[in-house]
């Protein structure tokens, strides 16, 4: 609760800030900020977690997990952005506190404990971030975006609350302790319920981009400023997905035989689709957009086959995830920085101009595709052994198919990175800030420190 | 009880006419009759709260920036854009699959649940603030953030930015 409360008031402190044209000061108080309620959840790791205020928000170990996750991956984001905003617009202040406003809604999702506190906290989350979506605003591809994710967010948030009213109807309380005693004692659960459950899917679906609620994602990610993509494909993907699944692994698992062919047919779906429709993309960045709709793929087989192991897989498949785009992101700043272009063929030649950062974006991309030695492959063997615990041979087979193509275009930037020659002279290097250099080493050496000792996630839940 | 069914039959009415109109702003003054006929439903169903807050928030203030927002897009039948036939044919399937399942849902819902029936004054002013500032103290000052948010973002996106060459 005191990170929560800390970053209400951070958001509302950078306004003042604004207010006095103090700029330099924006990010390194939004960095201490972040740091202070960061250790307000680190502080509560060890405390015994009660459904605080009436039940409406717990925060237990997983919820401080993933909470601590986002915040780092905000952080990390954060030291990306000292030069990036002030090239966009005057007004970076009020930019800091809407990301520190998203990330506090995205707290909130992963800590819930009740449906009212799910639907503020996606609020929160999405509101900001469609304004930060369109904050170019001379730009028509920014625009659109922007209202594309408007409208798409507002009406899955309209089947989010329709589902969660028919469980209203059917159960009569919106807490997720309740629901769960509803679910385990009656006898006839209300079809009603059911109605819920199917549309709540369909609303968190979206929210995640699974296929085929994904019709916005490449758009508005291609869209996007290139940090909100990344803040969008890290923190608020990994936050939907965190309460998506505390909803099913607190209230819904001994309805798993309703629900798991519905979810099981957007998985598979959600692989197909993601990792077909990479393969053709010209541009690194829609590459990415569809890429981050596979990886939602992935992180739904631990939803799929719900266990004691899902938990600890989601956060390392999530950590690792959120470790390689943060790369992949910031390598395209810089490179976009330097050739104006987000085309595949920008990253030509970039090992002889930038050798360590070439390497840095290759740990990123074999992370990603799932290389061994790479925190990427331990999240996608957790995720496979947990299929395979359940016999689901089908998904097993369909998901080894996927992760091989997946190879294919993850590989394609790093032959253009070592083996094509860029026609610019080898001379004209891409000066990278100390931030970039801390963000890109931080991030690097972490997805090879959880590649090679897993364990070091896996203990924590 | 006729009373109810004569506003639930102008309300579906509305609706249709909402959609089947070819003229937007004709569209919109439809859809305030059906809010309108929603209203009437909250005070039969004595939530005197919801009822005035749908009829000034809802009929009062979004629906009239509607019509404003319409009538400033000054839109037309020539400018609407060309829908292919498959996307409707697979909508209206699919619209009513939704709406087989739900009337299949409801239609078992015994009428004397106590979750339908409920506490008849449930819906005063009264009740609902004892409600509100006591069990969801947290969402309703949390919701206060997520108006700050909008505000900032309806600020930052309606400011004129000055370019500093």
């Amino acid at each position: 609760m005191g990170a929560i409360i800390t970053l209400s008031i951070l958001g509302i402190f950078l306004l003042y800030l604004g207010l006095y044209r103090a700029k330099n000061a924006l990010l390194p108080v939004t960095i201490v900020g972040a740091l202070v309620a960061l250790g307000f959840i680190l502080f509560q790791w060890n405390e015994e977690a009660v459904p605080l205020y009436h039940g409406m928000v717990l925060f237990d170990r997983y919820a401080l997990a993933f909470s601590a996750l986002c915040m780092l991956a905000t952080i990390l984001i954060l030291l990306l952005s000292k030069e990036y905003f002030r090239t966009i617009s005057d007004n970076i202040a009020e930019y800091y506190c809407l990301i520190v406003f998203s990330l506090m809604g995205a707290l909130l999702v992963t800590a819930y404990h009740n449906f009212a506190m799910l639907f503020v906290g996606i609020e929160i989350m999405s509101v900001a971030l469609y304004i930060l979506v369109g904050i170019r605003k001379n730009d028509p591809s920014s625009n659109e975006a922007a209202l594309k994710y408007f409208l798409m967010g507002a009406f899955s948030t309209g089947f989010l609350l329709f589902g969660i009213t028919l469980m209203y109807g059917a159960a009569g309380t919106f807490d997720l302790g309740e629901l769960r005693n509803y679910v385990m004692t009656t006898n006839e659960i209300s079809p009603l319920f059911y109605g819920g459950i199917l549309l709540l899917l369909c609303g968190l679906c979206f929210k995640i981009g699974a296929a085929p609620f994904h019709f916005w994602t490449p758009d508005v990610y291609d869209g996007a400023p290139i940090l909100i993509t990344a803040f969008m494909s890290t923190v608020v993907k990994v936050a939907a997905f965190v309460g998506f699944f505390r909803l099913f692994s607190m209230v819904l698992v001994p309805l798993s035989e309703f629900w798991t062919p519905v979810l099981l047919t957007v998985t598979i779906i959600t692989l197909f689709v993601g990792n077909i429709t990479a393969l053709v993309q010209t541009s690194f960045k829609r590459m990415m957009a569809y890429s981050s709709i596979s990886h939602a793929g992935y992180m739904l087989f631990a939803i799929v086959s719900i266990g004691a192991a899902s938990a600890p897989s989601i956060l390392m498949y999530a950590s690792a995830y959120c470790l390689a785009s943060i790369i992949a992101f910031a390598t395209l700043i810089a490179v976009k920085r330097k050739t104006g272009s987000e085309h595949f063929e920008s990253f030509n030649g970039l090992a002889k101009r930038e050798p360590l950062l070439a390497f840095i974006l290759t740990i990123a991309m074999l992370s990603l595709a799932g290389i061994p030695l790479t925190a990427g492959f331990i999240g996608k063997f957790l995720m496979f052994n947990n299929v395979m615990g359940n016999y689901n041979v089908m998904l097993l087979v369909i998901a080894a198919v996927n992760a091989a193509v997946a190879i294919y275009y993850y590989l394609h930037v790093v032959v253009n990175m070592y083996f094509r020659d860029s026609e610019e002279p080898l001379e004209q290097q891409i000066p990278l800030t100390n931030a970039y250099k801390v963000v890109l080493g931080i991030a690097a050496v972490l997805t090879i420190a959880f590649g090679v000792y897993p364990d070091v996630i896996l203990k924590l839940l | 009880m006729s009373v109810f069914y004569l506003v639930a039959f102008l309300a579906i009415f509305f609706a249709l006419m909402t959609i089947f109109t070819k003229n937007p702003v004709h569209s919109v003054l439809y859809l305030v009759v059906t809010f309108f006929t929603l209203t009437i439903h909250y005070i039969l169903l004595n939530a005197q709260f919801l009822a005035v807050v749908n009829f000034i928030v809802y009929m009062g203030a979004i629906m009239v920036l509607f019509l404003f927002v319409l009538m400033l897009l000054n839109m037309n039948e020539e400018s609407e854009p060309m829908k292919s036939n498959l996307v409707k044919v697979m909508g209206a399937i699919a619209g009513i699959c939704l709406i087989a399942t739900f009337l299949g849902a409801f239609k078992v819902i015994a009428p004397n649940n106590e979750f339908v029936v409920g506490n008849a004054e449930v819906g005063l002013v009264k009740n609902l603030g004892k409600v509100l500032f006591n069990e969801f103290l947290l969402p309703f000052e949390i919701s206060s953030i997520l108006l700050l948010t909008a505000m900032v973002g309806a600020v930052l996106l309606a400011k004129k930015e000055v370019k500093k060459i």
